[in-house]
């Protein structure tokens, strides 16, 4: 009889328990309330970075459809990409959001870019499919935005987003101390362009909060808005010691140590001109990949000056948020050895 | 009625002289006085980053600014005349168009300046070719070369639209948007050969035919009795401004506004004739586009969009000139 008791119980509980988790409500960074039906099983993401939100949370097999930034065709993935992502062939997708293949994917949640999809979210409500917006350009509001996925993609989720969290944090307060003693003018100055050779970063950018993390002094953060074209007058006026490549475009540090008109500039004169490199996700945008991506920077900036060990960093990230391991070959380009 | 003020063409010089030697001068990075006469004179002292900026920078900027200035404002002062519509500019065939896709298409898989140029200067001519063919199949009328330039137009840019649609949001498209704004930043010596020589050649083409194209803003009719091959003229001068707008847009972006404005600027200024206005319209709109860039390249730490300059100027310019048109027939008070 006491065992009927503990059976029906728990049996009420669990019910209790399946009411309390049948949905819940988060705030997006739209700034709207969204309820969503849990669990979650089936996702779109329609947005090329907030796909990697997802990734990180462990929760990458339940991408239905899929963008990846920078990603169109599966040809323009790379080699790891396409190791890491089994399924890529099958999930990819590209372009404007189409309701339709959203709807017929039986997608319970769509995550997409509260800077160009509202109207797309306003026809997915209406068809009873929540959408969550994302708007990331700055470190907290990279945390902010894994914090959001978390909620919705169950409890052990909010445990690898605290993690990530606590990681991103750890990591820039170790770069923080390491550089203590470097006074203002000790700091380097860096130009971050961008696919080609006088397109730059604004201050606004998240480029310029990790060239900051990493201890750095973007010589272009009085720039306000996105890419900004700058002609070489100005570049050589800012005189950078250290000129960083994005990931993607064609650019190659070739292109700007070989070039008679930047030579005058105090990074071309010592060779500090260096391309991102990137295995999955560019490091440069707010993918959770930018830990990295500051990692990386310090360890570019100030490699006399930086105590922790990038490769360990680098295959440590891959390991617990990708559920993937580079070969030496990729680390090897990580590191730049 | 044409005005016969002499001091006219001695302004047409100092006008774009003037406003050459000012831009030389100016620029974000602070170069003395001194040292830019030094340099332009070829004298010991300045150092070789003030010498590379100026010669290297600075001049074949500013030259190209004149030539793309003076060659869209003679090509929209002859097509007005041409089409005898005061609204037409040298878009009007679809060459910009065609250069827009030419770029656009380059642009999707490398960003050097040269080919970008080349197939932007290609794609111009196979514009204008397929306005040509609708022209021989149907006649080179002006409303057949006009429609012929509109449907050309509304290929490329339709085919522009699906390119953009394509292109990496990360890399290419703002490359794409960029050059559409037009801009002559990334302009160098190596990229000027083309244009100083389509600009040397048709110029003084235009310039050559300005009878022509006086006779031509009359009716087919009438200039055919006063002796005009009217068809062939007009193909020729066709050719001619579609080589020069090419040229121009192929390295410069597509720049609007001065094709359009500066004709009636000039026209305000020296008359309809042709032998005025067409090196009116070159000293204007090469001094203009010269002024337009400078500001573009010194304003602020980040460049202007040619494009848009041109347009923020353009628009009122044009309203004051529309304004001057109805006081002239009395519908303004």
């Amino acid at each position: 009889m006491t065992k009927l008791w503990i059976a029906v119980s728990l049996v009420f509980l669990c019910a209790l328990t399946g009411l309390a988790q049948s949905e819940t409500t988060v705030i997006d960074q739209s700034g709207r309330s969204v309820t969503i039906p849990l669990p979650v099983e089936i996702l779109v993401s329609v947005h090329g970075i907030g796909t990697y939100y997802v990734y990180a949370l462990g929760a990458g097999d339940r991408l239905a459809i899929a963008y990846y930034i920078g990603v169109k065709t599966l040809s323009s993935a790379s080699e790891s990409m396409l190791r890491w992502e089994p399924r890529l062939a099958e999930i990819l997708s590209y372009g404007d959001p189409n309701i339709e293949e959203m709807v017929a994917s039986g997608a319970q949640l769509v995550i997409a870019d509260g800077s160009q999809h509202e109207a797309v979210a306003e026809q997915l409500r209406d068809l009873g499919i929540p959408v969550i917006l994302y708007r990331a350009e700055t470190p907290e509001e990279l945390k902010e935005a894994v914090v959001l996925t978390a909620a919705f993609l169950g409890s052990g989720a909010q445990a690898q987003a605290d993690a990530f969290i606590a990681d991103y944090d750890r990591m820039v307060n170790a770069i923080a101390t390491d550089l203590e003693s470097l006074a203002e003018n000790e700091r380097a100055r860096v130009l971050f362009v961008g696919t080609s050779l006088t397109k730059v970063i604004s201050g606004e950018m998240y480029q310029t909060h990790l060239i900051e993390g990493a201890g750095g002094i973007s010589v272009t953060r009085e720039l306000f808005g996105s890419w900004n074209e700058v002609n070489l007058e100005q570049i050589l006026l800012w005189d950078p010691e250290i000129i960083i490549i994005p990931p993607y475009g064609l650019i190659q540090p070739a292109d700007i140590l070989d070039n008679p008109d930047w030579q005058s500039l105090n990074a071309v004169q010592n060779h500090r001109v260096y391309r991102m490199p990137r295995i999955i996700a560019p490091m440069d945008t707010p993918v959770p990949e930018s830990l990295l991506g500051i990692a990386w920077l310090a360890r570019t900036f100030y490699p006399d000056h930086v105590s922790f060990n990038l490769a360990e960093e680098i295959v440590g990230f891959y390991a617990n948020y990708y559920q993937f391991t580079l070969t030496d070959e990729e680390l090897a380009r990580m590191t730049g050895q | 009625m044409i005005r016969k003020d002499r001091s006219v063409p001695w302004i047409l010089v100092l006008l774009p002289v003037s406003a050459f030697i000012l831009a030389l001068f100016l620029g974000r990075y602070g170069i003395h006085i001194l040292d830019t006469v030094r340099v332009l004179l070829g004298l010991d002292g300045p150092s070789d980053v003030f010498r590379a900026l100026i010669l290297r920078v600075r001049l074949p900027r500013v030259l190209a600014a004149a030539c793309v200035g003076a060659n869209l404002a003679v090509v929209g002062a002859a097509f007005q005349g041409l089409f005898r519509n005061p609204l037409v500019d040298s878009r009007i065939l679809g060459v910009s168009s065609g250069a827009a896709f030419g770029a656009a298409l380059a642009l999707l898989f490398t960003s050097q300046g040269m080919i970008v140029q080349t197939s932007a200067f290609i794609f111009a001519l196979v514009a204008i070719a397929l306005v040509m063919l609708v022209g021989v199949r149907f006649g080179s009328s002006t409303l057949v070369l006009v429609i012929g330039g509109i449907l050309v137009g509304a290929l490329f840019n339709s085919l522009l639209g699906l390119i953009k649609y394509v292109a990496d949001p990360l890399s290419t498209l703002p490359a794409i948007t960029y050059w559409l704004l037009g801009s002559l930043n990334a302009t160098q010596w190596s990229d000027l050969p083309p244009l100083l020589t389509i600009t040397g050649v048709g110029l003084p083409f235009f310039a050559l035919l300005r009878w022509r194209l006086n006779l031509l803003t009359v009716s087919d009719t009438e200039a055919m009795a006063m002796g005009i091959r009217v068809r062939l003229i007009r193909t020729v001068i066709v050719a001619v401004g579609t080589l020069l707008v090419a040229a121009s847009v192929a390295l410069a972006g597509t720049i609007g506004w001065i094709g359009l404005v500066i004709p009636h600027v000039a026209r305000v200024w020296v008359g309809p004739d042709y032998g005025r206005l067409i090196p009116a319209s070159a000293a204007l709109g090469a001094a203009t586009l010269i002024l337009l860039d400078t500001l573009a390249r010194t304003a602020m730490p980040s460049e202007i969009p040619l494009g848009v300059l041109t347009g923020l100027i353009g628009v009122p310019a044009f309203f004051i000139l529309f304004l001057r048109f109805l006081r002239t027939r009395g519908e303004a008070q």
